[in-house]
């Protein structure tokens, strides 16, 4: 049996497809057949190029589209339209800008809990708006803020409504070096405490060293596949300071960039045999195994 | 530096304002020969005619005329005479009255035909022909089919204010970004909350143009088909002023015309500051 | 139907609005049964409410009234006040009043001096004399004030002759039957043109001119073609007519849109006035005393509000009667100019009524009857405009000449009102008359259009 049948499958996509019709006509298959899944409290990020499908996954997942074929289950349910269970942090912070940040927060909160008094919406709202920082500014529009401070009431947002899964588009690829890695920290450190199970895409490698647990690694589109599922081979308590100097860095990172730059391309031609899409192969790569594709856990 | 140049500005546009008025003075001022006539006969003509005075008014006649409108706006000297503020109350209220009518249908219709891209394309021709109708070829068949003329009146401003409205809001309503709505349908709020605390305020900024627009147009069309119906309003008093070929009257109303205009327009420009969002 | 204030065991209980029921249901009820009752009154009916209204006002009391009548019996009490009141009087004018269906009435018309009895009859007391509140309405145009009459925004209206033959026929409007109890003025229109013209008197000149009328279906048309075609100048082919609403015409005249055009006043006197253009013949050198406007209601209004009907027609029939004496004519014109009713200066509908008047080309003209008033609807003036409109292609086929002009020219009813208010009504319906000296025969309309030229027929 492989190895994570036996752990605690929280979300699972089983064998999903999209096409969408082509303008000449017929249709274009983004993916299809399309297996993996993710464990409760777990950190996974999907790396793939653009046009591969890895945000139609996460709209997918939000319940804003649905596949053509296959099913996605989380909790044991098939995913059938969005719920306040899966909150999601757009990439372009999605903020209403006729809201102040607290209007923005406590319109998420009196969506989860309709039947709450103001000031208890007012009082969670705040809580949320206090965790990521923005005490001061609740009064604020979202124009009067900076691109970082609107994806944290974005984060606020989504935290505010206690999701079971948080769902997050590349949250922070519009901001800079600095203000990025901030947010990592604290989105990390939120994760860590409340062990929320969250599912993020990126472009961003070290992004995805830093806070997943698990890299699905997507194949260019179309008909984009899961190449195989990266198990992060560093500690739980790494800090993005000191990321770099982890034994199991260079290997991990090497990894991924081989993945991105050669194989996300070549996947396609060179399928080794073992490979299944059903149980797309996991791999761990660390300081002790020199490539690669040589630590390859597969299932097979 | 705002303030001066708030302060240039301001001396320019009076400059500017006493140069037109000299202009006008003195391009109205007496002009043309005096033909040399009979005093009895000269007695039945006209200034015009025997002093050779400008058929049209200068500013000093216009001014003085509207020193005495002010005086005694609201005078009522039978049906067919009233003062300048009464027949700007008819006016008004006219239009205020299609108007909100307009509103009350144009918005609602707007959203659902925004919100379906069905209806938008089932109505779309009809909204395109409906359009640029003019409001004086709608007042005969008012007239004929609605058999009142104060009801016609504002059935036309009606007709005429609906479709800017109409067509905005369903665009407003159409173009409330994906994402705003995604994160709607993420929070799972239902169909009516989502149409007032999301696309309403999403589409306000572009449902007030449509209505700017509109009373615009409801302002315009209220002069004419006044001026057509007869009876009260500012639209019959320019008519009944150029009946008397009083160009001065005429004027006047001109200026009234225009200032409510601005007015009408100011009002609602504020209110599209209020609901205006910065991106 | 009321019970008799000289029977003493009556009370006058004062439970309603009128003292007379002991409630205000009672009395709305007794209102409701007074007006449908109305028809069959006596004038007995009138006697006692009015001599029981006397009496209150005499004896508010009502203790006191009952004494005063126990004292001296109902009929010596009658007597008594009708000493010091004069009961009779007062009966017969309230009679008056309370029989008519409707006393409070919208009369729409166009601000011209065809309009003259219409429009004075309200400032110079005409319509409340013979107990009726006219609120006499400006229309924009021929066009809106026939819809507005067929809307029943107006209950009469002044219109042009010909309209209520037309609408009566259904040309131009939907057929709704019409009649026409008055004609306001006869002759009082003019042929003015701009003043680069004034060399060119003869029509002959005048091919290629452009000439405005105030509508298609009016005497000016009709006088204009028979001008023109009398001429020689075809009136569809040598010239252009316009209908141009006579507030527009000067402002066309001005900015050189039009020649000239055949108008009602005051617009040629105001082209005058203005120096604009010249006046070059008054419409009684084409046809003396001919019809312009008339009164006019639907054939509706006359049956549903009969005694309505005689009191509006009797006040134009007065007001018409009044405006035709030369002597009153200053005192119309300054009634009727200001803004409320023509909006003109003085002096111009001065002109136009008194005869004596600048014809632009440096002339004082006196001319007594350039516009006169009577009333009376000849049927042969509807067979001369029936016989023109058929002349000129806006009616087709065969007319019914004489029935058409009965039903829409009351002639009859002016007569009967006529003697009402104390005038002489012509003694036939239908006279004959010449225009621009050819005879006019009302009993051979066809003949009379096959003897013209210049038809299109």
């Amino acid at each position: 049996m492989p190895q994570y049948m036996n752990e605690d499958r929280f979300i699972s996509i089983e064998g999903i497809a999209r096409r969408y019709p082509k303008a000449g006509g017929g249709e274009t298959t983004i993916f299809d057949d399309l297996w993996f899944s993710m464990n409760r409290g777990e950190f996974s990020a999907i790396i793939g190029h653009s046009g591969c499908g890895k945000t139609t996954v996460l709209n997918i997942l939000a319940g804003l589209e649905l596949p053509d074929e296959g099913v996605a289950v989380v909790d044991g349910r098939a995913i059938e339209g969005p719920s306040l269970d899966r909150a999601v942090i757009f990439q372009s912070h999605a903020l209403l800008p006729w809201r102040t940040v607290l209007g923005n927060v406590a319109f998420a909160v009196s969506s989860r809990w309709p039947d709450w008094s103001a000031d208890k919406v007012r009082d969670q709202a705040m809580a949320c708006i206090e965790k990521v920082g923005l005490k001061g500014s609740e009064l604020k529009k979202p124009a009067e803020l900076s691109g970082g401070m609107k994806q944290r009431v974005g984060i606020a947002r989504a935290l505010s409504i206690e999701p079971k899964i948080l769902l997050m588009d590349e949250p922070f690829s519009a901001l800079d070096a600095l203000t990025r890695g901030t947010l990592q920290d604290e989105v990390r450190r939120i994760c860590l405490e409340t062990g929320q199970t969250a599912f993020m895409i990126t472009h961003d490698v070290d992004e995805a060293i830093y806070l997943a647990d698990k890299i699905v690694l997507m194949t260019n589109g179309p008909g984009a596949m899961v190449a195989e599922i990266v198990d992060n081979p560093l500690p739980r308590n790494r800090g993005r300071i000191d990321l770099h100097k982890q034994p199991d860095y260079y290997a991990l990172r090497n990894h991924l960039i081989d993945f991105l730059v050669t194989r996300s391309r070549s996947f396609k031609d060179e399928i080794p045999e073992t490979y299944s899409k059903r149980h797309p192969p996991i791999v761990r790569p660390t300081a002790s195994t020199s490539s690669a594709t040589d630590s390859t856990l597969s299932a097979a | 530096m705002s303030s001066n140049l708030t302060l240039r500005a301001g001396v320019l546009s009076f400059v500017l304002f006493a140069l037109f008025i000299a202009a006008w003075h003195i391009a109205t001022r007496q002009i043309g020969a005096v033909a040399n006539m009979d005093p009895e006969y000269a007695k039945l003509m006209g200034l015009t005619a025997t002093t050779g005075k400008s058929a049209m008014p200068g500013p000093f006649d216009v001014a003085a005329k509207i020193w005495e409108h002010l005086k005694n706006p609201f005078y009522d000297r039978g049906p067919n005479d009233k003062g300048l503020g009464i027949q700007l109350a008819y006016s008004v209220g006219r239009v205020m009255l299609g108007y909100f009518i307009a509103v009350c249908v144009a918005i609602p219709t707007g959203f659902v035909i925004g919100m379906s891209p069905l209806m938008n394309k089932a109505l779309n021709p009809f909204i395109q022909l409906m359009k640029p109708i003019s409001p004086l070829a709608w007042m005969p068949l008012a007239l004929y089919t609605i058999k009142d003329s104060a009801v016609s009146a504002i059935f036309v401003i009606f007709i005429c204010s609906l479709w800017p409205m109409l067509i905005n809001t369903a665009f407003g309503v159409a173009s409330v970004r994906k994402e705003w709505l995604n994160v709607a349908r993420t929070l799972e709020v239902r169909p009516l909350r989502k149409a007032f605390t999301v696309i309403l305020p999403a589409a306000a900024p572009t449902i007030l143009t449509g209505m700017r627009i509109s009373i615009g147009i409801a302002w315009l069309v209220i002069v004419a088909a006044e001026m057509l119906v007869g009876g009260t309003g500012i639209g019959y008093f320019v008519w009944n002023e150029w009946n008397n070929l009083s160009i001065v009257n005429v004027i006047i109303s001109i200026l009234v015309i225009g200032l409510v205009g601005m007015l009408l327009d100011q009002a609602l420009a504020r209110v599209a500051r209020f609901v205006t969002y910065p991106d | 139907m009321f019970k008799n204030p000289f029977d003493h065991r009556n009370r006058l209980s004062r439970s309603c609005a009128c003292g007379q029921h002991a409630s205000q249901g009672e009395h709305e009820a007794a209102l409701r049964a007074q007006s449908a009752e109305i028809a069959t009154n006596t004038e007995a009916t009138y006697e006692n409410l009015v001599a029981e209204t006397v009496l209150r006002q005499m004896f508010p009391v009502d203790a006191h009234r009952r004494a005063f009548l126990n004292k001296l019996g109902a009929s010596t009490a009658a007597a008594a006040i009708s000493s010091f009141f004069p009961l009779a009087t007062a009966t017969e004018v309230f009679a008056q009043a309370s029989a008519l269906e409707k006393k409070d009435l919208k009369v729409g018309f166009i601000p011209i001096t065809c309009a003259t009895p219409i429009i004075m009859a309200a400032p110079l007391g005409f319509y409340v004399k013979h107990g009726l509140n006219v609120e006499v309405n400006k229309a924009a145009g021929w066009a809106v004030i026939r819809d507005k009459t067929i809307n029943k925004e107006y209950d009469a209206a002044h219109m042009l002759s010909p309209m209520p033959l037309a609408i009566t026929m259904g040309v131009g409007a939907n057929a709704i039957p019409y009649t026409m109890p008055a004609v306001e003025n006869i002759n009082g229109q003019a042929i003015t043109l701009a003043m680069k013209h004034k060399d060119k008197r003869d029509p002959k000149q005048w091919k290629g001119f452009k000439l405005a009328v105030p509508f298609d279906y009016s005497m000016h048309n009709y006088l204009l073609r028979y001008y023109l075609a009398e001429n020689g100048i075809d009136p569809d082919t040598d010239v252009q007519i316009r209908a141009v609403p006579p507030p527009e015409m000067v402002a066309n005249l001005r900015a050189d849109n039009i020649d000239g055009f055949l108008a009602p006043d005051p617009v040629n006197q105001r082209a005058v006035y203005d120096g604009v253009g010249f006046i070059h013949l008054l419409s009684k050198q084409i046809w003396d005393r001919h019809p312009c406007c008339g009164f006019a209601a639907s054939q509706e209004f006359v049956k549903q509000n009969p005694n309505t009907y005689a009191a509006l027609l009797k006040s134009i029939i007065d007001a018409t009667a009044y405006a035709s004496k030369a002597e009153n004519r200053k005192e119309i014109a300054e009634a009727i100019s200001p803004a409320n009713y023509l909006n003109q200066p003085v002096t111009v509908v001065e002109q136009v009524l008194t005869g004596t008047f600048a014809d632009g080309l440096g002339n004082v003209v006196k001319a007594a009857d350039r516009i006169d008033f009577d009333p009376f609807p000849y049927e042969s003036f509807a067979i001369w405009i029936l016989s023109q409109m058929k002349r000129w292609g806006q009616i087709k086929g065969d007319v019914d000449y004489q029935k058409i002009a009965k039903q829409v020219y009351l002639a009859t009813d002016t007569t009967k009102l006529m003697k009402e208010v104390g005038l002489t009504p012509p003694t036939t319906t239908t006279k004959t008359f010449s225009v621009m000296g050819k005879t006019f025969d009302p009993s051979k309309p066809e003949d009379y259009i096959s003897s013209f030229a210049i038809k299109r027929t």
